[in-house]
């Protein structure tokens, strides 16, 4: 788990109060830059995904432009979210509307 | 523990490693993929790219110590399971860095596909191309051989 977790996020929450509760995508972008063999690997790594299944979230991303790679409480999407960052994937997260 | 050496041709990469030592110090304040974070509050922001910016700071040293004396005495670099997911992800921050900063001029279809005429490039995008595809070449050499250490690790 990456250390930023230890960090307080209660102390100066602005007055829009950030929606936690629910469900929450994590969404990887198409970028121009990354080999398809980079991002493979690191759904692999990252998300523990088995090749076929990195693959087809790969081939997502490249040829629609984003792939919803995780869905779940909103703690563990920022873990996905920033592991991926740290891979310099394009991952964003997104509240999921659709539960 | 499985290491592959390569042998490079000094007289080719050499000049290329002035580019990537370039692009480290541009590199050591800010995201090579800046993240869109707007789910965040800002404090917390700040943190995750504080973090964010110190792996990547720690990734661009693990790759700059493969061209240390012994390169240039041998030009052979050595990857292992302890440096290859750092040179890894230091390779592709030094091509998002690259694509932003110096490629502009070339299209991200050609820059994919490398379908590129270098006699027609200006000297410097000509050398930040051949970066380019020099740091995509390391990257596939280490994903190729030595992809099962980094995903067990």
């Amino acid at each position: 788990m990456p250390e930023y977790r230890s960090h307080t996020r209660t102390e100066s929450r602005p007055s829009t109060e950030l929606q936690l509760e629910g469900a929450w995508r994590v969404v990887v972008l198409n970028d121009p830059v990354n080999l398809m063999s980079y991002v493979v690997m690191v759904f692999r790594k990252v998300l523990g995904f088995d090749e076929t299944k990195a693959r087809k979230h790969m081939l997502e991303v490249h040829e629609q432009g984003r792939s919803v790679v995780w869905t779940g409480v909103r703690e563990t999407a920022e873990a996905h979210v920033f592991s991926l960052q740290q891979w310099h994937l394009t991952a964003v997260l997104e509240p999921d509307e659709t539960r | 523990m499985k290491r592959v050496e390569v042998k490079l041709s000094l007289p080719v990469v050499a000049p290329l490693l002035d580019v990537i030592r370039e692009l480290s110090f541009e590199l050591e304040k800010i995201l090579a993929a800046p993240q869109a974070l707007h789910d965040l509050d800002q404090e917390f922001r700040g943190a995750w790219i504080g973090e964010l910016l110190e792996g990547q700071n720690e990734d661009l040293r693990a790759l700059l110590a493969l061209f240390d004396g012994d390169f240039f005495a041998e030009g052979v670099v050595a990857f292992d399971e302890n440096n290859a997911e750092p040179i890894v992800r230091a390779c592709t921050a030094f091509r998002l860095h690259l694509r932003e900063r110096r490629l502009k001029t070339l299209s991200d279809e050609a820059l994919e596909t490398g379908d590129i005429d270098m006699e027609g490039l200006d000297e410097p995008v000509r050398k930040a191309f051949m970066c380019y595809l020099f740091l995509a070449t390391v990257q596939e050499l280490i994903i190729q051989h030595l992809d099962s250490s980094i995903i067990g690790s």
